[in-house]
């Protein structure tokens, strides 16, 4: 049986350096299909996708809102010539009355151990329209490791470096934090894997660099502390979101490999840049992700907030416009007072206003977007900035022996592209 | 944040969207001209499911039925409360929602921001 994998493509954003990174979704549902399957996977960011290819059934999976308009149209093109298409995904669950209008079927929900069962739904045409595993949280031990080997590993290298692998070693939040949604998809309750579990995929993981796409580790300290231990003997190095930020902690993390993390800056107080600082002290690096549009925002204090991120030595940061997604606080809030004009999917990227601010005018939020861009990166380009990071990581890799050096056969491509690359000068 | 209010008398479980185990804070008192308030409080953490503003129809609706309350004698008040948080948008609010029923259903909600003053006046009445 031949199963088409898609993952839909979207648009970049515009004034940022585009990194294509081997996406998780795709590969961990590739995992929970039966070993008789053919996968065919196609990541639409990197490759052109054939449509004419023939193929028995097509898994759509997409990750982003701002993907699922692509993802509607190639059903809609595998339907008409009969072919049956099943959505699955994050913004599948965010988005899934209206999917269903471009659907066999959706699954919602995580589909370790039930995809035995799709298919042979599908094989005795009675493919159900809603496979709703909402409720219905598999044993998080089923989990892993994610079928990596459907990726066309060669497409995700930048002049010959590669990029980092994605793993997930939880699932679920505790938080419930306004702007997002992963409560919904997740669950609220946070289901770490089994520590023995975690690493045995980590070893099959054969980049060296990866990112750790937990939505916080930060949910159970002991258990954090023991996958850290755990990590150590591998020598991976690895980005993340939120550490928990007790020093023992942060020791481990940077014994286990943590090369930088994503922190969110809110304020200009003396916490964060204290937080920032506790980061560094361990040797690990920090990608400020600061949101845009908050109703607790002026103008003032967000030109305030771009003056202080450049006085606290953040090593990346990563604007992003507040977006109200369904299923979270910012969608019903906004819903409510009737301040979201755009509902077109394609502008749900976090770089475009889609509703109207509190304290300013849309427009003027979309100018202080782009000026917090241009501001923070003024003296030193996004590129300068993440080749410091990147050396850090060199640097401590050299140490280790672990460094390996640029593929010189894809130096002169980006993600499958032929690009120039300039060479300094000796 | 829920201990002591007044605004919650129970919780009530219902299946949200998807089916999702869901549950909000409940009061339901009586008004004047034979209307009844209900209060349906957003609990944030602790509902694991949909959230009564994305699921206020349909709540709407099962409520008035399990309770004997005819669609025009409603008053719908969905209300956040005080997280505790410094962030302002987990402070408490009061939204007064109309609906049109559509002879089975109630659909369309309209929200209304109202004080806390105003739930007051409603609850004593």
């Amino acid at each position: 049986m031949k199963f088409k994998l898609i993952y839909p493509k979207w648009e970049k954003l515009e004034g940022q350096t585009t990194f294509n990174l081997p996406p998780h979704g795709p590969v961990v549902f590739a995992a929970t299909l039966p070993e008789y399957v053919d996968i065919d996977f196609v990541d639409e960011n990197v490759e052109p996708l054939n449509l004419d290819d023939p193929c028995d059934f097509v898994g759509i999976s997409m990750m982003l809102t701002t993907q699922i308009k692509r993802g509607w149209e190639i059903a809609d093109h595998y339907r008409q010539q009969g072919v049956k298409v099943m959505f699955g995904g994050i913004s599948t669950m965010l988005h899934a009355e209206e999917t269903l209008q471009h659907a066999d079927a959706i699954f919602l929900g995580e589909s370790e151990g039930r995809m035995e069962k799709v298919l042979d739904d599908w094989r005795n045409n009675r493919l159900q329209k809603v496979y709703n595993f909402m409720n219905n949280r598999p044993d998080i031990a089923l989990v892993g490791p994610a079928r990596r080997d459907i990726l066309n590993r060669d497409l995700y290298y930048h002049k010959g470096v590669q990029m980092v692998d994605l793993f997930h070693a939880s699932r679920g939040c505790q938080f419930s934090c306004y702007p997002c949604a992963v409560s919904y998809l997740g669950g609220r309750d946070f289901r770490p894997r089994p520590i023995h579990k975690a690493i045995e995929e980590l070893e099959t993981i054969e980049n060296n660099r990866l990112f750790i796409v937990d939505n916080s580790l930060a949910q159970n300290t002991e258990w954090e502390k023991e996958l850290f231990k755990a990590m150590i003997p591998l020598k991976k190095k690895w980005c993340s979101h939120t550490i928990e930020d007790k020093p023992e902690v942060l020791e481990l993390a940077a014994k286990a490999g943590a090369w930088y993390v994503y922190q969110a800056v809110f304020d200009t107080s003396d916490y964060i840049k204290n937080r920032i600082k506790q980061y560094h002290d361990f040797g690990i690096g920090v990608e400020g992700t600061i949101l845009l549009g908050l109703d607790n925002q002026t103008e003032d204090d967000i030109l305030r907030l771009i003056d202080f991120l450049l006085e606290i030595n953040l090593d990346l940061a990563e604007f992003t416009v507040l977006t109200p997604f369904p299923h979270t606080k910012a969608w019903d809030d906004m819903v409510k007072e009737k301040r979201i004009f755009n509902f077109n999917w394609n502008d749900y990227n976090a770089g475009k206003v889609v509703f109207q601010p509190k304290n300013m005018s849309a427009e003027r939020l979309q100018e202080l977007y782009h000026y917090a861009w241009d501001t923070f990166y003024k003296d030193e380009t996004q590129n300068q900035k993440m080749f410091n990071l990147f050396r850090k990581v060199v640097d401590k890799e050299l140490e280790e022996g672990t460094y390996r050096s640029r593929r010189m056969d894809l130096a002169n491509t980006s993600f499958g592209r032929k690009v120039e690359r300039k060479v300094a000068n000796l | 944040m829920l201990n002591n209010s007044k605004y919650l008398d129970k919780i009530y479980h219902y299946k949200g969207e998807w089916d999702v185990d869901s549950q909000c804070g409940l009061k339901i008192s009586p008004a004047k001209d034979g209307k009844t308030v209900i209060i349906a409080t957003e609990l944030y953490d602790k509902n694991p499911g949909t959230s009564v503003t994305q699921w206020n129809t349909n709540l709407a609706t099962v409520l008035c039925r399990e309770n004997g309350i005819a669609p025009d004698k409603l008053i719908f008040i969905e209300h956040t409360p005080d997280k505790g948080s410094k962030l302002a948008f987990y402070n408490e609010t009061f939204y007064k929602v109309d609906f049109e029923w559509d002879g089975d259903k109630f659909i369309n909600p309209n929200w209304k921001k109202i004080s806390k003053d105003t739930v007051e006046n409603l609850l004593k009445e």
